[in-house]
């Protein structure tokens, strides 16, 4: 295939991915069965009788009679002439409210970014620190993992409480100068620093056994000349990750502005999105897609400028990560499991639903959890709700895992569904699939795989044509292997173990974007102990009772450092094609 | 610290593009002046509300509320604490025929924009409230014309309505000056209102700013303006309180009620009613006995305590503490007798979790009707998806937060649409002829002491079927700071901060 073949073939699955989005929440209304006019009504006016003639006269301003192939045509008219069309609900032209809050949201990312960009700097500091001494890499600590695993909606009300009441430094809410933007910023920035600070920290263990290194530290290089080099070397590989973690940062950061009542590009779309007030939710769409594929070029040129000459030539140097397991490394996610398995050993035969405790008992020897605002045991609702949560986990990863494997083996058509994927934070997805379907686990696990897939894809198709170009993959068609024989016989079983590892590190994220789904109200619905439910009906007491709150989030901590500690241990074995770690797309848990 | 990914730019470029950067976005924050927060100095009251505005603060929408709350816009008419109508921007009314009424406008209103409020501008802004798509709620099946006559406002109804002076004072229908309506339909409050405050400055759903206004037709405000948030999130609100960023909060959730000084919560009886609705057309609860066992089993007073930590009414009738007279005019009731419940008897229960503490109610309903021999499967969605399987009659329980006065301050409305046979939310499926018959009494009688009379009747009557059974009544919180006086603690939610109101020292 040309060069110009392979970039038609981008250009083409780029825009019918763009199509599809647009033509798919264009047809919303259509799909769910539930009429616009009525969730427009009741937006307006909440306790309005829904009258035919009031609907009547809603679908008759909107225009609905027309159906959605004339409506779309008509938004795609006045997007072509830069205008976004007026919302259905409050009335007023979409495209000054959405610029506004693309500014707000773009501002507070900016904030966070600097809280993260620290929190990453201290935790792979010991790394880089074992690099620098000539010491073996070891796999990620915990406490990015534990970060990372911190719902931001908990870390939010937290930091309210500590940081405006306790405290008074801050004001508790508001979007008024860079003082408001303080807390905010912390509730994000800590979680997404922690994830890319455990991506830097492994990235650099993977390389601290790279020949080079020891050939500077003979030849006399200072060490932070050796670090500074290190972290060079491995931030090409991260870049499209951290533009991810950007990209989630912009679009789905909904619990954090609403917490602090900030107007930003996350709660506009979920509030269009809820009320099916179209042209904002395209609209809104529209933002956070271009946003994700800006944040995406300027990742890939950035991975171009840092490399340089390597990339031109074809030569990217390759890590092959090694990093020792220590007997003394099992004790972590030893702990962790014994901790999870004791917990739902300990919960299950308890009832989760019957309120038979005083309202938010404290923990006690009969009580070790606690109780929550109904009187429930929290120790059985915890225990219960692992097996929903966990599980659903668990399904859709092996769910991701098999779609990310399939797609990624067409590595250019599956750009343009990638991107998309990426671009789409689960909440909103969330939102989408519960507009069509209602509020259940079944929905919030099928908005999670919808776009958990994805970046499993994009590291299958970066690692896959790293594979086909090594030397033993190029011979086999002179050996007479036909192109589907090559694929399955020879890059599947080599991507295999490494994908696999890539997507079980997922699984905290996803566990994580799941119990999101669950405290917005996107997933199952009371009385079901799913984590996210506990935590949304514990965080108002999250100052009375704070294990009201702490109970569900504790579970989702532990659950994340033993994923991610295990990780680690599955690393120890020889690698079939080290190659691979160079790719793109190294292991993450981007689900959030 | 040595891995920060930029430490090898030149430090001078980055400052630089970085101090740039931080120029061009300190734009993105709100203009608005919600700095001034708790500092009374300045004599400006800031104020902590709950929803952000969805519709512009169009007066045609819910925002209405928002605008008369603030003292910005007003209406012909207003509800004194009885619900009888009482003169605002209309000084005197009579009923000229059965269905013609006739209002004399206030002279000497000045709206904010400087013109002079006529006859002509508020039969104008009537009639942009009846030709809106749709109508505002108060205009539902009402057919409503409004016409200038020299000082006066004539206004005429399709259909004998003795309750035109009621509907006039709803919020929906608040006179603007004629530069607030847009050829396009849109309406804007901004600087066209005639009360007390001025509407200066709207910040999308983030805030508002409110001037003293220095020409209003009566006592002029004590406060010198408001600077109003918008802020969803209840442990936010009460932390404004708790911090002194907020002088008067709307709306404190009784999660957080118990951390705060109890000098400074309020709380305000709303008229809404915690009703659990019976099946009565199919199911177990056809039988009156067996809606009389569960009628019976109920123990409000733990719901109260348990979900809303006693900050709530129990329930003696439809009707509560929010219409005074309630109470003090309901006669003895007479509820099904209860009947001995066939063990096993299996029932749906259906609420929604829009309102966050109604899974908490079902959560102890469920177990008190298991206690007397029913099994129950609780049904729990989101409003949306759950509104159409309830008025079809799919469960045979189900648990609602009714609002029992709408916008005329009147209860028969209510009424007559959950419990007649005709009634759009009829959710127990309740036919009764003498339901119907008190509800039809009820609903020609004109406003004052015999409707209200009648309309206790129509309660009596629908609660002697058993279909429903009210549970409490919920009070609003309402977060004033020490030194705040005047704020008005209204059970309808429609005036909050008045001309009387001030911030204190």
């Amino acid at each position: 295939m040309g060069d110009r073949a392979r970039r038609a073939v981008v250009t083409a699955s780029r825009l019918l991915s763009l199509a599809g989005v647009v033509a798919l929440v264009g047809a919303l209304p259509w799909l769910s069965g539930r009429s616009p006019e009525l969730s427009v009504l009741r937006a307006r006016s909440a306790e309005q009788e829904a009258t035919p003639e009031a609907l009547a006269a809603i679908r008759a301003d909107l225009g609905l009679d027309q159906g959605p192939l004339a409506l779309l045509r008509s938004w795609l008219g006045g997007v072509v002439r830069g205008d976004l069309g007026t919302s259905w609900v409050s009335g007023r032209p979409v495209g000054p409210s959405i610029v506004a809050a693309a500014g707000v949201s773009l501002t507070l990312v900016l904030f966070a970014v600097v809280v993260a960009v620290v929190t990453a700097a201290v935790l792979c500091t010991p790394a880089l620190r074992r690099v620098v001494r000539g010491e073996p890499g070891r796999p990620s600590g915990v406490a990015g993992a534990a970060l990372t695993a911190l719902p931001e909606f908990l870390l939010a009300s937290v930091l309210l409480v500590v940081g405006a009441v306790w405290l008074g430094w801050f004001p508790p809410y508001g979007w008024d100068g860079p003082s408001s933007a303080v807390l905010p910023a912390l509730a994000m920035g800590l979680p997404a620093g922690g994830l890319v600070g455990r991506l830097l920290a492994d990235a650099i263990s993977a390389a601290s056994s790279e020949r080079w290194i020891v050939s500077w530290q003979v030849a006399g290089a200072p060490g932070g000349q050796v670090a500074r080099a290190v972290v060079r070397r491995v931030l090409p590989a991260l870049t499209t990750q951290i533009a991810l973690v950007l990209v989630g940062l912009t679009g789905g950061a909904v619990a954090v502005e609403q917490v602090f009542a900030i107007p930003g590009l996350g709660r506009l779309t979920l509030g269009a999105a809820q009320s099916q007030d179209l042209p904002a939710l395209q609209a809104g769409m529209l933002v956070l897609l271009g946003i994700s594929a800006v944040f995406g070029i300027a990742a890939s040129a950035l991975r171009v400028l840092l490399l340089g000459r390597a990339v031109r030539s074809g030569s990217v140097p390759v890590a092959d990560p090694t990093s020792i397991w220590r007997p003394r490394d099992w004790v972590l996610p030893g702990a962790c499991l014994a901790l999870l398995v004791g917990t739902v050993a300990a919960g299950l035969g308890r009832d989760p639903f019957t309120s038979a405790h005083p309202r938010l008992a404290g923990p006690s020897w009969a009580l070790p959890f606690g109780a929550d605002a109904s009187g429930r045991d929290l120790l059985a609702r915890v225990a219960h709700g692992a097996v929903d949560t966990v599980g659903t986990a668990l399904v859709v990863t092996a769910v991701s895992l098999l779609v990310g494997l399939l797609v990624g083996l067409l590595p250019r058509a599956s750009v343009g569904p990638v991107e998309v994927a990426n671009a789409a934070p689960p909440v909103i997805v969330g939102v989408l699939v519960a507009a069509v379907a209602g509020s259940s686990l079944t929905g919030a696990a099928v908005a999670v795989a919808l776009v958990s897939w994805a970046p499993v894809a994009a590291y299958v198709a970066a690692a896959g044509t790293e594979v086909r170009a090594s030397a033993h993959v190029r011979v086999l068609p002179v050996l007479g292997l036909g192109p589907a024989a090559v694929t399955w016989r020879h890059v599947v079983p080599a991507l295999l173990g490494p994908v696999t590892r890539n997507a079980v590190l997922r699984l905290p994220g996803i566990a994580l974007a799941l119990a999101a789904l669950g405290f917005l109200g996107l997933g199952p619905t009371p009385p079901s102990p799913e984590w996210g439910l506990l935590l949304a009906e514990g965080l108002p007491y999250v100052e009375r009772a704070p294990w009201a709150a702490f109970a569900p989030a504790g579970a989702l901590v532990v659950t994340a450092v033993l994923a991610v500690s295990l990780s680690g241990w599955s690393r120890r074995r020889p690698r079939a094609t080290s190659e691979v770690a160079s790719s793109g797309a190294p292991p993450v848990m981007a689900a959030r | 610290m040595s891995a920060v990914p930029t430490h090898r730019r030149p430090w001078l470029r980055t400052g630089a593009v970085t101090t740039a950067a931080a120029l061009l976005l300190s734009g993105c924050f709100s203009s608005g002046s919600t700095d001034a927060g708790g500092e009374a100095a300045d004599g400006r009251i800031s104020l902590a509300m709950l929803q952000p505005p969805r519709s512009g603060l169009s007066p045609l929408s819910d925002d209405a509320f928002k605008l008369s709350r603030w003292s910005t816009a007003e209406t012909l008419v207003v509800l004194d604490a009885d619900g009888e109508a009482q003169p605002a921007l209309a000084t005197d009314w009579a009923q000229v025929d059965d269905r013609t009424w006739r209002f004399t406008v206030r002279s000497g209103v000045t709206f904010h924009d400087g013109t002079e409020l006529t006859a002509e501008q508020a039969a104008a802004s009537l009639t942009a409230a009846t030709e809106a798509a749709p109508q505002p709620r108060i205009l539902d099946g009402v057919d409503l014309t409004a016409v200038a006559d020299g000082d006066d406002v004539v206004v005429t109804t399709g259909t004998p309505d003795p309750l035109v002076p009621q509907r006039l004072s709803s919020p929906q229908l608040a006179v603007l000056a004629a530069s607030a309506y847009a050829a396009d339909g849109t309406v804007s409050p901004v600087g066209t209102g005639t009360g007390p405050f001025e509407l200066v400055a709207v910040d999308g759903t983030s805030g508002a700013t409110l001037d003293r206004f220095d020409d209003y037709w009566g006592q002029p405000a004590s406060a010198s303006g408001i600077d109003v948030d918008f802020v969803p999130d209840g442990t936010a609100r009460a932390a404004a309180l708790r911090t002194g960023t907020a002088d008067v909060v709307e709306a404190v959730p009784v999660s957080q009620a118990g951390l705060l000084d109890p000098e400074l919560v309020h709380e305000v009886p709303m008229p809404r009613t915690n009703t659990l609705y019976l099946n009565t057309a199919s199911g177990p609860f056809a039988d009156p006995a067996i809606r009389g066992a569960a009628q019976a089993a109920l123990d409000r007073a733990t719901v109260v305590d348990t979900v809303y930590e006693g900050r709530a009414d129990i329930a003696e009738g439809l009707l509560g503490p929010a219409l005074p007279w309630a109470a003090e005019g309901r006669g003895e009731l007479a509820l099904p007798a209860a009947g001995t419940v066939p063990a096993g008897t299996a029932i749906t229960l259906g609420t929604f979790t829009d309102r966050a503490e109604l899974p908490e109610v079902a959560v102890l309903v469920q177990q008190q009707l298991e206690a007397v021999g029913f099994t129950v499967t609780q049904d729990v969605r989101e409003y949306a998806f759950i509104e159409a399987d309830a008025l079809a009659g799919a469960f045979d329980a189900f648990i609602l937060s009714r609002a029992t006065v709408l916008d005329s301050g009147d209860p028969v409305a209510y009424m007559t649409s959950d419990f007649s046979c005709e009634g759009s939310f009829n959710i127990s499926q309740l036919c009764d002829p003498a339901v119907d018959a008190a509800l039809e009494a009820a609903a020609a009688a004109p406003a004052g002491p015999q409707r209200r009379a009648l309309a206790l009747e129509a309660e009596a009557a629908v609660l002697a079927t058993g279909a429903a059974v009210p549970m409490l009544h919920e009070r609003v919180i309402q977060g004033e700071q020490a030194g705040v006086s005047g704020a008005a603690r209204d059970p309808r939610e429609r005036v909050l901060i008045t001309s009387e109101t001030t911030a204190g020292d």
